[in-house]
């Protein structure tokens, strides 16, 4: 584990906020949800579908807003100075990318991992242990998506920008891709739109895993489609900009 | 590569759009030696900063830090530096930074080990380590940030004016420990625009203006390089100096006249003669004098070879 890996890690997980927004709210979400909704279906094969759906969308609704807000956040460290310090060190400048990258895919696994023991414990959610394993491991693989994005945005805006992004992305992409409320409740223009959305095929691809064991091909390229979008723009921003390059 | 000088810039040009900020430059530092880059702002200081540590490319020029390119010399833990938009990271302790700086220095090799407590007391942040970063003040914040540019106690250190957010006794005590580390061997190198620092600490002065070194040599000699006198007397106010020998500038503070000279003797011969030098005073220039006109004259010259 390099220095910069274990600095990066502890930084973050250390935030309060981040926590509370990327497992603790999402956590109390599956709880209630599942309480108010589940509670009015008639029987009891219809609860588990919808516990299981409510549980797969709040792990996608944790995930992105973990990768986001793990990532977004190298906005700061070049308004504050910092990047352009590390600059002057010996750091290699590929290190600082890469570790956020990492510590960004590392830290959406509790909110999967929490949300995903309170769907099987609280709400009793039942899936055979392939299908729990294969549901964690594929959220978190497509989390990638996300983490690209928060790169992206953080690398392209400034600190005010940025901090206003994680939340308001995370908004958007919740409510118009479906984690908060099912696509289906939207009005038909606005089902167009979430469609456009990654947030939509993520938590897609969970609930294709809970059906069938697997993804579906299309929201697996959906996602490969978006991940690599927001890396390829990542890298083109990063060239005009450099890490060190003074904010503002 | 021992022989390699700290510092070595010839020829070094930056360019942003029209405006010209370093304009072919030549610079050598040897190993050891304790530099002051002087100058107004807006002279070119931190851009020649900013060349020498690669945090920006030349338009033309070339640049060797003790016989590397700038960013092979930063990774290979040859550099510390201050910057003047550098930073520290939010949401982590002094130690937690101080102890990832030591160590990214420390994976480089070459650096000397630099025992914790000796760099804390060098630096001055006893007491410091465990506290959140945003909970430091000003001048803790800078202390910091020079713990981090002596973390790898690299060969050269670059400072760009490191005291500026300094009080005058954290500057007292921040030139002590500058003066203790040229002591130990190592490059010092620093922009500032407080002459005073220049003239206590520097062995060596670089005056830039317009982009250009417009004198170079120790204090001493900058201040002899023109004329070191000043004259200082009380006189009318219609009184006119246009036609006195030697004179290189002049100021009046109410009925006080102070003459800048290059000969003194030819300039007090012609005031005399002219009349009284009623409360006559005859003092070496200070380096502040040296400076100034050393900037007016390159100013005029510029207006002279643009038109």
């Amino acid at each position: 584990m390099s220095p910069l890996f274990a600095f990066q890690l502890r930084r973050v997980a250390r935030n309060k906020q981040f926590v509370f927004f990327t497992v603790l709210l999402p956590a109390l979400f599956t709880i209630f949800l599942t309480k108010i909704i589940g509670g009015q279906m008639p029987g009891a094969s219809e609860r588990q579908d919808v516990a299981a759906s409510i549980m797969v969308s709040m792990m996608a609704y944790g995930a992105i807003g973990a990768a986001l807000g793990a990532t977004i956040r190298i906005s700061f460290d070049r308004a504050s100075g910092w990047l352009r310090q590390l600059r002057v060190t010996p750091v290699p400048q590929t290190q600082v990318v890469a570790v956020d990258v990492t510590v960004g895919v590392l830290l959406t696994l509790p909110s999967l991992l929490v949300v995903a023991l309170v769907g099987r414990f609280v709400n009793g959610v039942q899936l055979g242990l392939g299908t729990w394993i294969a549901l964690v491991a594929v959220l978190w693989a497509a989390s990638a998506a996300f983490v690209a994005l928060g790169i992206l945005v953080g690398l392209s805006l400034d600190e005010k920008a940025a901090g206003g992004a994680i939340g308001i992305l995370g908004v958007v992409l919740a409510a118009l891709g479906g984690l908060w409320w099912p696509v289906e409740l939207l009005p038909e223009a606005m089902r167009g739109l979430a469609y456009s959305l990654p947030s939509y095929w993520y938590a897609e691809l969970g609930r294709d895993v809970v059906l069938d064991g697997l993804p579906s091909a299309a929201a697996v390229l959906a996602l490969a489609a978006y991940t690599a979008v927001f890396g390829v723009l990542s890298v083109l921003v990063g060239r005009r900009r450099p890490l060190y390059a003074v904010a503002g | 590569m021992a022989s390699a000088p700290a510092l070595d810039i010839r020829g070094l040009t930056v360019r942003y759009g029209d405006t010209v900020a370093v304009d072919a430059l030549d610079l050598s530092i040897p190993a050891g030696s304790t530099v002051a880059l002087l100058g107004p702002n807006g002279a070119g200081k931190s851009t020649i900063v900013n060349a020498v540590l690669g945090l920006l490319d030349p338009t033309a020029g070339h640049v060797r830090v003790l016989g590397r390119s700038p960013r092979d010399a930063v990774r290979a833990g040859c550099v510390g530096a201050m910057l003047q938009h550098g930073g520290l990271p939010s949401e982590a302790r002094v130690g937690e930074v101080l102890d990832l700086v030591r160590r990214s220095f420390g994976r480089a090799g070459g650096a000397v080990a630099w025992p914790l407590e000796d760099l804390v007391a060098t630096a001055g942040i006893e007491g410091l380590l465990g506290r959140p970063v945003e909970a430091l003040s000003g001048g803790q914040r800078q202390r910091v940030l020079l713990a981090l540019a002596l973390a790898g106690a690299p060969p050269l250190l670059l400072l760009d004016e490191p005291t500026s957010a300094m009080d005058v006794e954290g500057r007292r005590a921040f030139w002590t420990t500058m003066r203790g580390l040229a002591g130990r061997g190592h490059t010092v190198v620093f922009a500032t625009h407080h002459l005073d620092e220049a003239d206590a600490v520097a062995d060596r002065v670089v005056v830039v203006a317009g982009g250009r070194v417009v004198a170079d040599g120790t204090t001493a000699e900058v201040k002899a390089g023109v004329g070191g006198r000043t004259l200082s007397f009380t006189a009318a106010a219609d009184r006119r100096f246009d036609g006195v020998p030697a004179v290189t500038a002049v100021s009046r503070r109410g009925s006080t006249v102070t003459l800048a000279t290059s000969d003194a003797d030819a300039t007090l011969r012609a005031l005399l003669a002219e009349g009284g030098l009623p409360d006559l005073e005859v003092r070496g220039a200070t380096l502040e004098d040296a400076v100034l006109s050393l900037i007016s004259t390159r100013r005029r010259t510029t207006i002279g070879a643009t038109r």
